[in-house]
C-alpha cells in the first residue's frame, strides 16, 4: 500500500482518488482478483495515489443472501464514520473499501490492513452466527406453539 | 413472552374494575380499542350509566354468520347477545349492570374478553361436528383479513385448517420459510408427537383448495394443519385448541418481527465494535500538537 499524493492532471488544483475519476490511464495499476470460489472473492484496484478493495461475501442460501444484504447495507450507510469504505459496493461485490493517500497519512497503514482482514473474518463468522440464531429462534417458536396442542 | 393471549386484556381489565365497584357509582364510559385481525370495539354507555353496549366490528362476520356464529353467541352469552347490532358493528352485547348486581361476575368479565374468539369459532365447531357425525363440509372460508383466510373443511376422520398468509417484504418471506420449516419438522421431537401435523407450500395452494383458484403470487404462503380427533376432543380440549389455532397467523407474523428487531440490533452492535477496530487506526495527536496549560491557567499549544 505505498500511496503517494497527485495533483489531477485533468483539472487543476484538483486532487481526486485517480481509481475513482479513471482519467488518466498511466496512474492506474492492474487490479488483482483473489478468489477462493465462484462465489469468495476480493478485487484490489491500486492506482498512484488509491486503492479500491471490492469484497464478496459468501452467501450460501435465500437466508444469508437476506442477511448479508442488510448487514452491508447497515456498514454502507454509516460511511462518513467508517472513513475508508465506499458509499457503494461495485458492481459485482458486496462491499467496498477506498483508501487514498490521504488516509494513510493519517492513520497507520498495518493497522488499516489489519482492520480489512479483521473485517473479512469477522462478517463470515457474524452471518454464521445469525444464521444459527434464526434456526434455534424458529425451532424454539415452532415447540412452544405446537407444545400446546399435546 | 413466546405465546399469544387469546383473550383481551383490556377489555378483560375494563370489565372487571367496571364491575367490581357498586352500580350506584357506575360512570359513563366511551372506549374504543382495537384487536388482532382489523377487529375493533366500543365499549359505551348510551342509554343510561349502568347499561353497557359493548360492540364488535369485524369485517368477516356475515361469513361466520353463514357458518352459525349467532348460534354461538347466543350460547355464550344469552340474553346479552343483541339480534339488531348497533351501526357500523357487526355484534353487539348489552350489560345491564343493575341485574348482574350481587353476581359473582368473574366468569362473566372472561366471557367478555373472549367475544373476538366466540365468533371466530363457529366454523371449527361446525368442522367438529361434522367429524364427529362421519361426515365431509365444504370448505368453509373466512377473510379474516385483507388479502389472508382461514379455509376450514372437516372430513369423517380429521378436520383441516389452512392459513393463507402473506408476506409483504422479501426478508418476511425468508424468515417465514425458514420458520414454517421448523414448524414440519418439529414432529420429529418425541416430546410433540401427539401435535398436529403441519404442512407448508410456497406459493401453490394445496390439492384441498385448487377449486377456489386461489392466487399463488410470490409472497404467498399456505400452511395446513391437520386436526385428529385426539385435538378437540369436548371440553376443554377443544376450546383450547380453537384458541391455538385462531391465533396463528398473528403468532408467525410476531415472531419473525420479533427476529428481525434482533437481528438489526446485533448487527448495529456489529458495526460499533468495526468501528473501535478501525479507530485504532488512528495514531493520538504528536506531542507537539497537543495543548497544555501553564500553571497560571493560560493554555497554549507548543
Amino acid at each position: 500500500m505505498c500511496l503517494e499524493n497527485f495533483s489531477s492532471q485533468v483539472v487543476e488544483r484538483h486532487n481526486k482518488p485517480e481509481i475513482e475519476a479513471q482519467t488518466t490511464k498511466e496512474a492506474l495499476l492492474t487490479p488483482v482478483q483473489i478468489s477462493r470460489n465462484e462465489n469468495e472473492k476480493v478485487l484490489v484496484e491500486p492506482s498512484i495515489n488509491s486503492i479500491r478493495i471490492s469484497i464478496k461475501i459468501k452467501q450460501a442460501d435465500d437466508l444469508e443472501r437476506i442477511l448479508c444484504a442488510t448487514f452491508t447495507r447497515f456498514l454502507m450507510m454509516r460511511a462518513e464514520n467508517f472513513v475508508v469504505l465506499r458509499r457503494k459496493a461495485i458492481k459485482g461485490y458486496d462491499i467496498s473499501f477506498l483508501i487514498t493517500n490521504f488516509h494513510t497519512e493519517q492513520m497507520y497503514k498495518h493497522k488499516l490492513v489489519d482492520f480489512i482482514i479483521q473485517f473479512m473474518e469477522e462478517v463470515d463468522k457474524e452471518i454464521s452466527e445469525m444464521k444459527l440464531s434464526i434456526n434455534a429462534r424458529a425451532r424454539i417458536v415452532a415447540e412452544s406453539y405446537l407444545q400446546q396442542f399435546s | 413472552m413466546i405465546l399469544l393471549e387469546e383473550r383481551n386484556r383490556i377489555l378483560e381489565e375494563t370489565f372487571r374494575e367496571r364491575f367490581s365497584r357498586p352500580v350506584e357509582e357506575a360512570e359513563r364510559i366511551f372506549l374504543t380499542l382495537h384487536d388482532f385481525d382489523g377487529v375493533s370495539y366500543l365499549v359505551e354507555t348510551k342509554e343510561s350509566k349502568s347499561i353497557v353496549l359493548f360492540s364488535m366490528s369485524m369485517k368477516c362476520y356475515p361469513e361466520l354468520r353463514q357458518y352459525g356464529a349467532d348460534n354461538v353467541l347466543v350460547r355464550e352469552y344469552g340474553s346479552l347477545f343483541q339480534a339488531t347490532p348497533e351501526p357500523g358493528f357487526e355484534v353487539t352485547l348489552r350489560i345491564d349492570e343493575v341485574a348482574l348486581a350481587g353476581q359473582d361476575t368473574e366468569e362473566l368479565v372472561k366471557k367478555l374478553a373472549l367475544l373476538k374468539r366466540n365468533a371466530l369459532a363457529a366454523p371449527f365447531e361446525a368442522a367438529f361436528y361434522a367429524q364427529s357425525q362421519g361426515q365431509q363440509t365444504n370448505i368453509m372460508t373466512v377473510n379474516y383479513r385483507d388479502q389472508e383466510a382461514i379455509y376450514v373443511m372437516g372430513f369423517p376422520d380429521r378436520v383441516t385448517v389452512i392459513f393463507s398468509t402473506v408476506f409483504n417484504e422479501e426478508a418476511d418471506q425468508i424468515f417465514g420459510r425458514v420458520f414454517l420449516q421448523e414448524f414440519v419438522d418439529a414432529r420429529r421431537q418425541p416430546a410433540i408427537q401427539n401435535a398436529p401435523q403441519v404442512l407448508y407450500s410456497a406459493r401453490e395452494p394445496p390439492l384441498e383448495l385448487r377449486g377456489l383458484r386461489l392466487s399463488d403470487a410470490e409472497n404467498i404462503g399456505y400452511v395446513t394443519f391437520v386436526l385428529f380427533p385426539r385435538h378437540f376432543t369436548p371440553g376443554p380440549i377443544r376450546e383450547e385448541t380453537i384458541s391455538r389455532i385462531q391465533l396463528f397467523r398473528d403468532y408467525l407474523h410476531y415472531h419473525i418481527k420479533a427476529s428481525k428487531a434482533y437481528m438489526h440490533s446485533r448487527m448495529r452492535a456489529r458495526v460499533e465494535s468495526f468501528l473501535k477496530v478501525l479507530n485504532r487506526a488512528k495514531p493520538e495527536k504528536p506531542e507537539d500538537q497537543k495543548e497544555k496549560k501553564t500553571i497560571a491557567g493560560k493554555t497554549f499549544k507548543r
